[in-house]
Parts: structure tokens; C-alpha cells; sequence
């Protein structure tokens, strides 16, 4: 066996042609964004991140859902190895911006879960979107408001800190309790809003 | 739980301690109004038993100072007139409940279980209805999903499930949830019935606040 094999991507060749996917769809949600930022006055889309898994996430994944570490675990199996985040500022926008992202011709949806109008038992919310695209490879989409991704960011902390936390039990159930009150909140801001706008309008 | 039972008649106060005693309360059993609150400076009570007439201070004098220095604590008068403005004048300072002497044990008795069970609101710690539960402790309302209410959401919705069967005008809210209080208004009532139906149905729940602004509002579920 060729000993550079194992320094190759997981990828393969496809790199350049994903992040070509993945610059095609930064540019539609560019798009979508200036369309609503017309439509309604003010810019919907708080921040919008994306990335390419990299290789040794990409491997970590595979080792361990038990899946042989190869192009086409990471491409076919997996669909979060190109991965979008939209970051909206009040909840409507999200479901809003879904509108727009469903009617865009050259993506397929594969799958849609809704962990806001379902939350995840440990509190996480957003709207996961997986598309396959017209050149064939995997977008997941996840789109979510700003303290919804406040959120996860401190619960991402929580999960990778290496060292074992004594009181493990007592943050979990308070980040379950923030996550609630910050839920609470997203639609408290979305009614005020709504209140604002009726305002407006008469 | 502890009582404080301030008692001049030393033989009622001997007789009455031995009763609570018996029923298992803690008792500190005094037998003037300044040993009573000298008691209430290093310790607190889940049922505070006052007589009116007692040397050094009288009950009312003693109940005006507890509730002055802020301790909440329910408070049932013993009181050997049966004049009415007695009775009214305690209740307006701030006593919970009287009993007239002479007196049946039993009903002492069934009284001081009726303060605390008052105080302790009736431990209800879940109200159930529809699809969706309310929880009293945590205010947090869930059916699918779960959120955390604010305090006067969660009065607002407490006032509407209690009164389930029946429409609640914006008047009786602004008198019963926010007590009016002075920046409360039409628009401050809709605005958290709008909350509300925001928060049901993002938890998933098919209930619902019927009404318009200004108007009537009756949940449904």
C-alpha cells in the first residue's frame, strides 16, 4: 500500500469543488439577504458562518459512528461535511429565510428538523436543513437566532471541556433552564416587535 | 413547625402548649407581649398565636411590630371581647384569622392547620390543563417543548386557567394580575396575552388565548 495514502484527504479530489458549492450557496443566502433587507427595512441575517469539516473532525466522525474513514463515508453517509450557519436576529427571520433557501432551484432538501419548535432534551434549538446540491454534494444548513447561538456556543464549551466536571448534573439542568428562558425571551422580542410594526401600519 | 403562642393566663397557656405539643408542633409559649417579641428577634414561626390582652404589650401592639419589621408570617389573635371593631382592627393590622375565647381546642387546632396550609398556597406545584402543564415552582410551562414564563405571564396564565369557563374582561386583569398597578394598561394586558399564545404554541401546545385588545380573553384548550 502506497504509504502516502494515508495522508491524503478524505475528500479525495473533491475540495475545490465543494468549496465551490459552498461559495454558491453563501452568495444565494447573499442574495436572499439583500432581497429582505428591501423588502422589510432592516438586514434579517445577524451573521452567516460556513466551513468545510475538516479532516480530522471529518475522521473523528467516522471512528466514531463505526464507519470506514473514507471519501465515501465523508461525502455520501455524512452530510454535514460542507455546513452553513445562518444567525438571524428574531425568530421569524428564521423560518423566513427557510422559505427562501426551499425555493432556491439548484438545491434538493433531503431532510428538515425543527429542534426550535422541538427542542433537543438538553435545551439546543435551531433549524437543521440538509440539501444536496446540484453538483451533488451535501449542504447542512443550520439556521438559528442570536441567543439560540449564544446558546449552543456555552454548551459547546461545556461538551468538549476535556476534564470531567464534578457538578455535571447541576450545569446541564441549568443550561436546559437557560435555554428555556432564552426561548422565552426570542418570542417575547418577536411579539414586541410585531406590536412595533402594527404600530407602524396604523 | 414551630409556633409562638404568647398567653397571659398561665393556665390556658400551660393547657394549650401541652395540646400543640401533643400534636406534634414545636411550641415557644410565652406569657407577655415583649417576650413575644423578643422571641421573634432570634427565631422565626410557622404560626404565630397571639392573645390581645397581655401585660407590658398588648397582642395588636405586638402584631403592629412583627408586621413592621416585615415578618409574614401568619398571626391568629385570641381575643376574650367580642366587640366587632376588635376583631376588624386586627385583621387590618395584619392578623390572619381570630378566635374568641372561650375557645373549643379542636378548633384552635383545626385553625393553626388552616394558616399553614394556607401559607404553604396549597402546594399545588403543577396545574394541568389541555395539553400543556404549569409548573408553579420553576414557572415553566411545557407540553412538547418547554419555556420558562416571567412572573406576570405566568399570573396572567394562572388567572386564565382558573377561569377557564368563563371570559376575563382586560378591566378584571389589570385589577387581578397587575393589581393595578399604575403603568399597567389595555396594551400592557394584550401584550402579554400575545406572550402568551406565542409561548403555547411554540411549545407545541394546541391551546389558545381567544380575545382582541382591549376586549375579553378565555383560553382554550
Amino acid at each position: 500500500m502506497d504509504t502516502n495514502e494515508t495522508k491524503a484527504s478524505i475528500y479525495g479530489p473533491h475540495l475545490p469543488a465543494m468549496e465551490r458549492t459552498m461559495e454558491e450557496i453563501l452568495v444565494r443566502v447573499e442574495e436572499i439577504r439583500e432581497r429582505l433587507t428591501k423588502k422589510y427595512g432592516s438586514d434579517p441575517i445577524e451573521h452567516c458562518l460556513s466551513r468545510i469539516k475538516s479532516e480530522e473532525s471529518m475522521r473523528e466522525k467516522c471512528r466514531r459512528n463505526g464507519l470506514p474513514e473514507t471519501t465515501e463515508s465523508a461525502l455520501s453517509v455524512c452530510h454535514d461535511a460542507i455546513g452553513v450557519r445562518i444567525v438571524c436576529a428574531f425568530l421569524d427571520d428564521v423560518y423566513i429565510i427557510r422559505d427562501y433557501l426551499k425555493k432556491i432551484e439548484t438545491l434538493t432538501v433531503v431532510e428538515e428538523k425543527d429542534y426550535i419548535r422541538r427542542a433537543k432534551e438538553n435545551g439546543y434549538r435551531s433549524y437543521h436543513m440538509i440539501f444536496k446540491a446540484e453538483a451533488g454534494y451535501y449542504v447542512e444548513v443550520q439556521l438559528r437566532t442570536i441567543s439560540m447561538d449564544t446558546w449552543a456556543a456555552l454548551e459547546h464549551h461545556m461538551k468538549y471541556k476535556k476534564a470531567e466536571l464534578a457538578n455535571e448534573a447541576l450545569i446541564v439542568s441549568e443550561l436546559k433552564r437557560c435555554a428555556d428562558e432564552l426561548a422565552s425571551t426570542d418570542i417575547s422580542m418577536q411579539t414586541i416587535r410585531q406590536m412595533i410594526f402594527s404600530e407602524d401600519s396604523k | 413547625m414551630k409556633i409562638l403562642f404568647a398567653e397571659d393566663t398561665a393556665d390556658l397557656n400551660r393547657a394549650v402548649t401541652v395540646v400543640l405539643t401533643h400534636e406534634g408542633y414545636t411550641v415557644d409559649a410565652v406569657l407577655d407581649g415583649e417576650a413575644a417579641l423578643e422571641k421573634l428577634k432570634n427565631d422565626s414561626y410557622d404560626v404565630i398565636v397571639l392573645d390581645i390582652m397581655m401585660p407590658k404589650k398588648d397582642g395588636m401592639e405586638v402584631l403592629f411590630e412583627l408586621r413592621h419589621r416585615h415578618i409574614l408570617t401568619p398571626v391568629l389573635m385570641l381575643t376574650a371581647k367580642v366587640e366587632v371593631d376588635d376583631r376588624v382592627a386586627g385583621l387590618d393590622a395584619g392578623a390572619d384569622d381570630y378566635l374568641t375565647k372561650p375557645f373549643a381546642m379542636k378548633e384552635l387546632l383545626a385553625r393553626i392547620r388552616a394558616l399553614i396550609r394556607r401559607n404553604e398556597g396549597y402546594a399545588q406545584t403543577e396545574i394541568r390543563f389541555a395539553d400543556f402543564v404549569l409548573n408553579t415552582e420553576e414557572f415553566s410551562l411545557s407540553s412538547g417543548n418547554s419555556v420558562r414564563l416571567s412572573i406576570k405571564e405566568f399570573e396572567l396564565l394562572q388567572a386564565l386557567v382558573a377561569n377557564a369557563d368563563k371570559s376575563l374582561s382586560t378591566e378584571y386583569l389589570i385589577e387581578h394580575v397587575w393589581k393595578n398597578e399604575r403603568d399597567a394598561q389595555e396594551d400592557t394586558v394584550w401584550l402579554y396575552i400575545s406572550y402568551l399564545n406565542g409561548k403555547l404554541m411554540s411549545i407545541g401546545s394546541d391551546a389558545k388565548i381567544d380575545g382582541t385588545r382591549g376586549g375579553e380573553f378565555q383560553i382554550q384548550g
